[in-house]
């Protein structure tokens, strides 16, 4: 089953190179590369280590089922407490 | 040589821009964009699939060229034989070893930020070819950082070599046998027997390999904890 995250939206979101995310996470920076293309699925401890490195839930991070946009998310939290 | 950075490449001579830069590391500090250009261009030769395939198609003619130089060497003296094949084979390790270490090594632009914390292109010289000298002697001595997603592909790697190795083997000795039976070796069929009776244990003993290791290295399953045991 393929493991969905938002590592690059983060990343962007905090202007955070690959090569920096990896050397916090202990990972080499073309690992960072193949995650956030869906084309590797990390193991608990790696996905678990670039969760706290965000300071977010693990479940933020990663998801089995497709992300929606950060966009539309905010814009709905925005629209339910208004 | 005229070797003078501030004029560029174009006092360089040929040997130089094309091949030379690449056997003296230790003046890497003297080269110019152009030399730059191409040493980074190299250090991601791994991330490129098309380049990879390459690599891989050139190992199966490499192979044959090496067994077809062993063959007729060992005809003239078995002695110079071995040493070829032994020199060949050394060769071919090397080579292969090399491609290993060049897939879990981080390229140069990956190395800019994660040591100076700066683009590449915007480090002094001197860090330059301290970046590139480092990542030659990574190179040269295997030293780089094999962390899960590697470990994992060479895992991964590993178990598809083996299960092409399983048929393989079983064709081989197939072979085998099928020559010192029916090849036209009268004086010497017996011995030819012994050793296909070898090779048959030697395939025998490496397919059984893993499930021996599983044996000797699983360990007991957890029993259930009493207070949820009937």
């Amino acid at each position: 089953m393929p493991l969905h995250n938002r590592i690059a939206v983060l990343r962007a979101e905090r202007k955070l190179s690959r090569a920096t995310l990896a050397s916090s996470v202990g990972v080499n920076p073309q690992t960072i590369g193949f995650l956030e293309r869906g084309d590797y699925t990390p193991s608990l401890e790696l996905a678990f280590k670039i969760a706290e490195h965000f300071g977010l839930p693990v479940e933020a991070v990663f998801s089995p089922r497709p992300f929606r946009t950060l966009s539309e998310q905010v814009y709905e939290t925005h629209k339910r407490e208004a | 040589m005229p070797v003078n950075v501030k004029n560029g490449n174009k006092e360089r001579s040929w040997f130089w821009k094309k091949i030379g830069f690449w056997f003296v590391p230790a003046r890497s500090e003297k080269l110019g964009p152009e030399e730059w250009a191409k040493v980074r261009k190299v250090s991601r030769t791994g991330t490129r699939r098309a380049r990879r395939l390459l690599f891989a198609l050139l190992w199966v003619p490499t192979l044959a060229f090496e067994i077809a130089v062993s063959l007729r060497v060992v005809r003239i003296d078995p002695w110079a034989g071995l040493i070829s094949a032994a020199w060949l084979t050394a060769l071919l390790g090397l080579w292969v070893r090399s491609l290993r270490i060049g897939f879990a090594q981080v390229s140069l632009d990956d190395r800019a930020v994660t040591e100076y914390g700066a683009e590449f292109d915007a480090l002094k010289e001197k860090q330059r070819g301290d970046l590139f000298q480092r990542a030659v002697r990574d190179g040269l001595f295997g030293r780089v950082k094999v962390d899960e997603r590697e470990a994992e592909l060479r895992l991964r790697a590993q178990g598809a070599a083996y299960r092409l190795l399983g048929p393989a083997l079983l064709v081989f000795v197939t072979g085998y046998w099928a020559v010192c039976l029916f090849g036209p070796f009268e004086a010497t069929r017996s011995a030819l027997a012994v050793t296909a009776v070898v090779v048959t244990w030697l395939a025998a003993l490496v397919l059984a390999a893993p499930t021996m290791i599983r044996m000797w290295t699983q360990p007991d399953e957890p029993e259930e904890t009493a207070a949820v045991g009937e």
